[in-house]
C-alpha cells in the first residue's frame, strides 16, 4: 500500500480542463477500483490539492497470471482495511464524503463485483449516492489533472487495453486499438511463457525490456499495423515459435518489444497528425515503460507536440483515478440509482457521456 | 533533397506536406508538376526494422498504385521509385481533401455523390482483390467531379472478404471520428456506390462482416449475444 498527493509539477487550470463544472463548491468524492489486479480507494476533492489520498493493493500471482476468482477474493480480503486507510490519510470521515464512486467497468467480473459490491453496500449505508465511472476514462482523466494537457492524442497502454483515442464533440472517440490482444498482454504473456516471469516488472522494468538488453538482431517477426489499429497475437505466436526453433532469447525479446512499442506508437502517430492536436498523452500501466515514454516522446517532438505521462502512482490501477473521475461526473450530476449499477465488462470508452468537457 | 535518376537531377522544394509516415514535396520532372514521397526514418523504430519497413513499403505501395491505375481507378500516376532511398513520385493532383470538404461544407447532394464514388471505387478496388488499408476520407482528393484515392502506403493484395471488410469498417470508423454528426448518410452513400461496383449479394456479405468485425472489437456490449447466438 502506498498513499502520496499530486506531487505535479503543472498546476491545472480546472476551468480550462473541465469548463462546465462549477469549482466554487466543496466536494468530496471516496473512489473505488478493482477492475483487475489492484484493490484502490482514494479520496478526490473540488479544492487543491485535488487528490486527498491514494491506497491499494496489488494481487500478485505467484505463478501464471491473474485468475479472476483469486484477484475477487484478494480484493474481498483487503478491501476494508485499503478504504480505511484512504479515508485515514485524508483526514476526512465516511460523513464528510458527498459520493461514493466506483469502477463499473471494464474489466474482469468477478473483480468489478467485489468494489461494485462494497461501493453499493456504503452507499447505501450511509445514504450517499453512488457514482459509475469508466475505467479508461480515469485513466486519462487523472493524466489530464497531473499533466495539464489539455486536449491531448492518448495512448492507453495496459494489460487489457491498447487504445488510441481523442476528445471530440462529447465523447473519447476510439481513433484506433487492437483488433486481438493488448500490449501489455503481449508482454507479460511472452515472458510467462519463456519462463522469464512473475514477477512481471523488476525495478521499474519489464522483464520482455530487461531481456532485450542483451538482444543484438531483429529478427523476421510479423510487424502488424492494419490502417489505425494494430494486432498482436501474431506476433506473439511468431515469436514464441522462434524460441521452440532455437532463436536466442535477448534477440526475441528485442525483436518483440522493438515491434511491439514501434506500432504502438506509429497508430499514435497517425491519430496525432490526423486530428492534428499538439498533446500527446500516455496512460495505462504500461505507460510506466521508460522504453515506451522515450518512443513518445521522440515522436512527439518531430510533430512539434509536447508529451505527456502521469506520475508512476497514476500510471497503473489506482483509486485516484476513480475518485477524481467520480468528483467530476457527480459535480455534473451523473448518478446512478443501486439497483441499476450492474457491473459492464465491457464497457466501451466511446460509449461513455462525458458531461464535464 | 535530391532524387537522382541515371542522367538528370530533380530540383525539389521544401516539404510542403509533413505527413505521419512521409514528407511529400512539390517539384517538376520533364515539365510536370510531381509529388515526390518521402518515408522518413523514424527515431523512436530500430535502424534495421525502420529501413526494413520503409523499403517493403515504398515497392508495395508503387506496386500498388499500378494495379489501381490498371483496374481503371483515378490515382496518381507512379513516375518513379526508389525504394532504398524510400522514394515515389507522382503524379501531382490538384484539389481538395475530401475530409476538409465536408468539415466546411457539411453534407449536401455533392458531397454525398462523391462519397459514393468513393465508395463505387473501393468496391472495384475490391473486385480486384486489392484493400486500401486507410481508406479514409483524409486519403482521397476531389478533383472537379472526380475522386482520386491516395496514400496506398498500407495497401495489400487479398481475395480475403474479411480483408475487403475491415477496409470498410476502417472507413466507417474513419467516419465516426472524423465526421460524426453524419456518419450515417455517408456511409449509406458508400455502401450505395460500393454495391454498384461489387453487386448486392457481394456487397451486403461485406456489411455483415463489417457488423462482425465491429462486435470482434474490445470490451462491446453486443459481443456476447453474438457468441450466444453461434
Amino acid at each position: 500500500m502506498g498513499v502520496a498527493a499530486i506531487q505535479s509539477s503543472c498546476h491545472p487550470d480546472l476551468k480550462q480542463l473541465y469548463p462546465r463544472l462549477d469549482w466554487d463548491k466543496e466536494v468530496y468524492v471516496l473512489g473505488i477500483e478493482s477492475t483487475a489486479h489492484t484493490f484502490g480507494a482514494a479520496v478526490a476533492s473540488s479544492q487543491q490539492p485535488f487528490i486527498l489520498s491514494n491506497t491499494r493493493s496489488v494481487y500478485r500471482p505467484k505463478t501464471g497470471g491473474i485468475h479472476p476468482r483469486e484477484a475477487a477474493s484478494h480484493h474481498a480480503k483487503t478491501a476494508p482495511e485499503v478504504i480505511r486507510s484512504a479515508l485515514e490519510e485524508a483526514g476526512v470521515t465516511i460523513k464528510d464524503i458527498d459520493a461514493i464512486a466506483v469502477a463499473l467497468g471494464p474489466g474482469l467480473g468477478p473483480a468489478l463485483r467485489v468494489g461494485a459490491t462494497i461501493a453499493r453496500a456504503l452507499s447505501v449505508y450511509y445514504g450517499k449516492p453512488l457514482v459509475p465511472v469508466n475505467h479508461a476514462v480515469a485513466h486519462i482523466e487523472i493524466g489530464r489533472l497531473t499533466t495539464c494537457l489539455d486536449d491531448p492524442l492518448v495512448l492507453y497502454v495496459s494489460g487489457g487495453n491498447t487504445t488510441v483515442t481523442t476528445f471530440a464533440k462529447g465523447r473519447y472517440r476510439v481513433f484506433g486499438e487492437t483488433l486481438d490482444i493488448a500490449l501489455g498482454n503481449l508482454l507479460d504473456t511472452f515472458a510467462r511463457e519463456v519462463g522469464i516471469a512473475p514477477p512481471y516488472v523488476v525495478e521499474g522494468m519489464h522483464q520482455v525490456d530487461r531481456c532485450a538488453l542483451d538482444g543484438r538482431e531483429i529478427l523476421d517477426l510479423p510487424y502488424v499495423v492494419k490502417g489505425q489499429d494494430v494486432s498482436f497475437s501474431g506476433l506473439l505466436t511468431a515469436a514464441l515459435r522462434a524460441i521452440g526453433r532455437g532463436a536466442r532469447l535477448a534477440d526475441v525479446c528485442l525483436t518483440l518489444r522493438e515491434i511491439a512499442y514501434s506500432a504502438v506508437v506509429e497508430v499514435a502517430e497517425r491519430g496525432l497528425v490526423h486530428t492534428r492536436k499538439k498533446q500527446v498523452l500516455l496512460v495505462g500501466g504500461v505507460a510506466a515503460s521508460p522504453e515506451l515514454r522515450w518512443r513518445i516522446e521522440a515522436m512527439a517532438r518531430y510533430h512539434e507536440a509536447v508529451a505527456g505521462y502521469p506520475p508512476l502512482e497514476y500510471s497503473g490501477d489506482n483509486g485516484a483515478m476513480i475518485a477524481w473521475v467520480g468528483l467530476l461526473n457527480y459535480m455534473a450530476g451523473l448518478t446512478v440509482p443501486v439497483r441499476d449499477s450492474a457491473v459492464k465488462q465491457r464497457w466501451r470508452l466511446d460509449e461513455t457521456p462525458i458531461p464535464w468537457r | 533533397m535530391e532524387a537522382r535518376r541515371n542522367s538528370y537531377t530533380m530540383e525539389v522544394e521544401a516539404p510542403s506536406y509533413r505527413g505521419a509516415e512521409a514528407y511529400l514535396y512539390h517539384a517538376s520532372l520533364l515539365g510536370h508538376r510531381v509529388l515526390v514521397k518521402k518515408r522518413i526514418g523514424k527515431r523512436y523504430r530500430h535502424n534495421s526494422l525502420d529501413e526494413k519497413l520503409r523499403r517493403i513499403r515504398t515497392l508495395n505501395e508503387a506496386r500498388i498504385i499500378l494495379a489501381t491505375l490498371a483496374a481503371g481507378i483515378p490515382a496518381p500516376t507512379v513516375y518513379y521509385v526508389d525504394p532504398e532511398e524510400a522514394i515515389i513520385v507522382l503524379e501531382y493532383i490538384e484539389g481538395k481533401v475530401l475530409h476538409d470538404l465536408i468539415e466546411e461544407k457539411g453534407v449536401n447532394d455533392h458531397v454525398l455523390t462523391l462519397v459514393e464514388k468513393l465508395g463505387y471505387y473501393a468496391g472495384v478496388l475490391h473486385e480486384n482483390n486489392i484493400v486500401h488499408g486507410d481508406l479514409t476520407t483524409s486519403n482521397a482528393i476531389v478533383s472537379s467531379t472526380e475522386v482520386f484515392l491516395i496514400d496506398f502506403g498500407l495497401a495489400e493484395r487479398s481475395r480475403d472478404e474479411l480483408d475487403k471488410a475491415v477496409d470498410v469498417h476502417l472507413f466507417l470508423r474513419s467516419l465516426e471520428s472524423a465526421h460524426p454528426e453524419h456518419v450515417e448518410a455517408l456511409y449509406k452513400a458508400f455502401i450505395r456506390g460500393y454495391q454498384r461496383a461489387r453487386g448486392k449479394a457481394k456487397a451486403e456479405e461485406v456489411v455483415k462482416l463489417v457488423e462482425k468485425i465491429r462486435l470482434m472489437g474490445r470490451y462491446v456490449e453486443e459481443r456476447r449475444l453474438v457468441w450466444g447466438k453461434s
